[in-house]
């Protein structure tokens, strides 16, 4: 073998190994066409889009936090805050008379000012005060679950419009033999017709925001700014950046995106609850680790992220179909979380050098 | 000329003597105002039962001071405990059952010896992890968290292990003294025919968690303070690179930093045990490990690393215990008790922002 085509082959090694993700995903899916029955159908992808939207937001807004080199422990009572206050406002307009879509809208507008404000907090005393994000965030945390508990002493978050089911559980695209084609608007069928449901609403919502998010991120100089900050701190003050407003926007960025988080859980589940996103922290933190971010700052990029949040979420699903209690779930996430960081350093990123071969 | 100078660095000390037990001082305003605000606050059975409850805080705080001060942070703890609480009930559950010559006292025994020397491992695990492949310990130990909360949930099918033998809640929540006036003393249970009815009209001192966490604490407190165990632990968070330099096995102290930490996060299962009766598995919302460095961080350490007392630790962990207490008997809804964890530890940090040069 010559010079060259070993060249070639270390380079494809290398190209596959940057691919690892993409390549677990597509490992994770062949095995489970064989051994559940019943995956490979349109339902059950869309269930994983569907029920996987918490992580892929939470992990969104984890992944702007991890890029400037922090962390944010408070998306997940955030978005438990999030989901109690707006099912408590909605249903509070509606009984003082609102009708139900200006009441729902107005409840989540609102929600997702209010939602600005833990983050507004978090990144001025992680860029203020100097307290470390770990910390900062962790007070949030217990702050907004305490808040969260509070608010629901005087009842459940509950009685909501049924309108909001018909958003939160409806669908995009729906197709029947007679009617034909219609969008958000099930048609009248006979029961147990055949209907094909495309597109969850809340999913197209979530990927909107994340696909607007993700521009943010590669083409405007906020996102320039944000690698920036995490590649380099004293590189990027002395390039002129604002760098304490910046990690403000930050933060505030994150838990907006928690905010909205809870704001979907309370359209799919039709309640608020205190703790709803409590366990997504885990599985937010590792899509972003998996999709190749460091903890160290600089790194990271949505759409990898998001092939993270796929990765534990086709898992999540496949075990349910297989009928595996979850349990497993736990073990094998915490095994790719690290295993992601030890092939990451196997193959490490191309660099300048490697393109201009 | 001398004398002022003088003067400034006693004042200095001053300063810095309070700011350094910051926590203390606040701890000790806490017990004040709650005596007032609270009945029942003020008593011995009260204090008795704030420092049975925290038995296992205080030693997941002892566990994260010692990786905290190399810089480290170990989010495995709450799982590796719920690991360790299944695993002793499953194994216990089973000895005993098989009955037929095996005493309680056997299988218990049996069942804690096992279960120390398995909650080594994911404290080896991440340490070598950490040490040798340089996995920020945040990501190995998250990774560890999810591992041993699966394998925990496996073990116990997502429920309680029940049906141990009773000794164990009857030694977890004995107490040392058991005094009734006219009848004298009696230790480590009631006198011989008294039945456990008639329970209360005993006076009961001292925990038997007491003796256990005490001769614990003393042992770690050395162990941190005046060993070169100690020493290293110190300088491996103070500057690693001159850790180095001076000769230090950086890599192999970190492992044993993180087996140490897993450890103890092993007896702190076992304690479950003793107090609860069954195996429990750590639920998502419990988040020991954030709160053991909430009461690291506010007893005076910093995640950066370099610092940090057990001593310190314990007063944190008290502060917040004592806290919650409070609030609960002065009748304020318990939920304020997560706000106010987090207002603490801003000022716990804060303050450390402030006099940085004084500690």
């Amino acid at each position: 073998m010559n010079a060259v085509t070993k060249n070639k082959t270390t380079n494809l090694v290398m190209d596959l190994g940057r691919r690892w993700a993409l390549i677990f995903l597509l490992i994770e899916l062949i095995f489970f066409s064989f051994f559940a029955k019943g995956f490979m159908s349109l339902r059950v992808f869309q269930m994983i889009f569907f029920f996987g939207i918490t992580v892929f937001l939470l992990g969104t807004a984890e992944l702007f936090v991890i890029i400037t080199g922090g962390i944010d422990l408070s998306v997940g009572y955030v978005m438990g805050f999030a989901s109690i206050i707006s099912a408590k406002m909605i249903s509070a307009f509606v009984h003082g008379g609102m009708h139900p879509f200006p009441a729902l809208i107005l409840g989540i507008v609102l929600t997702l000012l209010i939602g600005l404000l833990p983050g507004l907090i978090n990144g001025l005393l992680i860029s203020k005060l100097r307290v470390p994000p770990f910390i900062a965030t962790f007070s949030m945390l217990g702050i907004s679950h305490g808040v969260a508990e509070l608010l629901l002493l005087n009842g459940a978050a509950k009685d909501l419009p049924h309108l909001a089911n018909l958003i939160g559980n409806g669908y995009f695209l729906y197709w029947a033999p007679g009617p034909g084609l219609s969008f958000f608007v099930r048609p009248e069928i006979p029961r147990g017709g055949f209907i094909i449901e495309l597109i969850p609403n809340i999913v197209v919502l979530a990927f909107v925001v994340i696909g607007i998010l993700a521009f943010v991120l590669k083409r405007t100089v906020f996102g320039q700014h944000t690698y920036a900050i995490g590649g380099n701190v004293d590189a990027a003050i002395r390039s002129g950046i604002n760098v304490g407003r910046h990690k403000v926007k930050i933060y505030m960025l994150s838990s907006f995106l928690a905010s909205l988080a809870g704001v979907i859980y309370v359209l799919m589940y039709v309640t608020g609850k205190g703790d709803a996103g409590a366990a997504s922290l885990l599985d937010a933190i590792a899509a972003v680790v998996i999709g190749g971010a460091s903890l160290y700052g600089g790194k990271g990029t949505v759409w990898r992220t998001i092939l993270g949040a796929l990765i534990i979420a086709v898992l999540e699903t496949g075990l349910r179909v297989m009928g595996i209690p979850t349990f497993d779930k736990y073990i094998i996430v915490g095994v790719i979380l690290i295993s992601a960081v030890l092939i990451d350093k196997v193959f490490p990123e191309k660099t300048y050098t490697d393109n201009k071969e | 000329m001398t004398h002022v100078v003088s003067e400034t660095i006693q004042e200095n000390r001053k300063l810095a003597f309070i700011a350094r037990n910051w926590a203390a001082f606040f701890l000790l305003g806490f017990l004040i105002l709650f005596s007032f605000t609270g009945k029942g606050f003020l008593s011995v059975t009260n204090f008795q039962n704030v420092g049975h409850l925290a038995v296992i805080a205080i030693l997941m705080a002892s566990a994260e001071t010692f990786v905290i001060i190399t810089s480290g942070i170990d989010l495995s703890i709450g799982f590796v405990m719920g690991f360790a609480s299944v695993t002793a009930g499953k194994i216990i559950q089973v000895l005993y059952a098989a009955g037929e010559g095996m005493s309680p006292g056997i299988s218990i025994g049996i069942g804690i010896v096992i279960v120390l020397i398995l909650s080594l491992i994911p404290g080896l695990v991440s340490g070598i992890l950490i040490a040798r492949y340089k996995v920020p310990p945040f990501i190995a130990t998250m990774g560890m968290w999810g591992i041993t909360n699966g394998i925990a949930l496996k073990i116990c099918k997502g429920f309680p292990v029940a049906t141990l033998p009773e000794d164990l809640t009857r030694i977890g929540n004995g107490y040392l003294i058991y005094f009734k006036s006219g009848e004298g003393i009696s230790f480590f249970g009631l006198p011989p025919g008294v039945g456990n009815e008639s329970i209360r009209e005993y006076i009961r001192l001292i925990p038997n968690s007491f003796i256990f966490i005490a001769l614990i604490l003393l042992v770690l407190w050395h162990l941190l303070r005046n060993t070169t165990f100690g020493q290293h632990t110190y300088a491996i968070g103070g500057n690693e690179e001159a850790a180095v330099r001076a000769g230090i096995d950086v890599k192999r102290h970190l492992i044993k930093i993180y087996v140490l930490s897993s450890f103890i996060a092993g007896l702190a299962g076992i304690f479950n045990v003793f107090q609860t009766g069954i195996g429990n598995f750590t639920p998502f919302g419990a988040m020991y490990e954030l709160f053991a460095v909430a009461a690291v961080v506010i007893g005076g350490a910093s995640l950066m690393g370099g610092k940090g007392r057990i001593f310190g630790s314990v007063v944190g962990v008290f502060l917040i215990a004592f806290l919650e207490n409070g609030l609960l008997i002065s009748g304020v809804v318990p939920f304020y008790r997560f706000i106010a964890v987090g207002l603490l530890l801003i000022i716990a940090v804060v303050i450390d922002q402030l006099f940085p040069d004084l500690l």
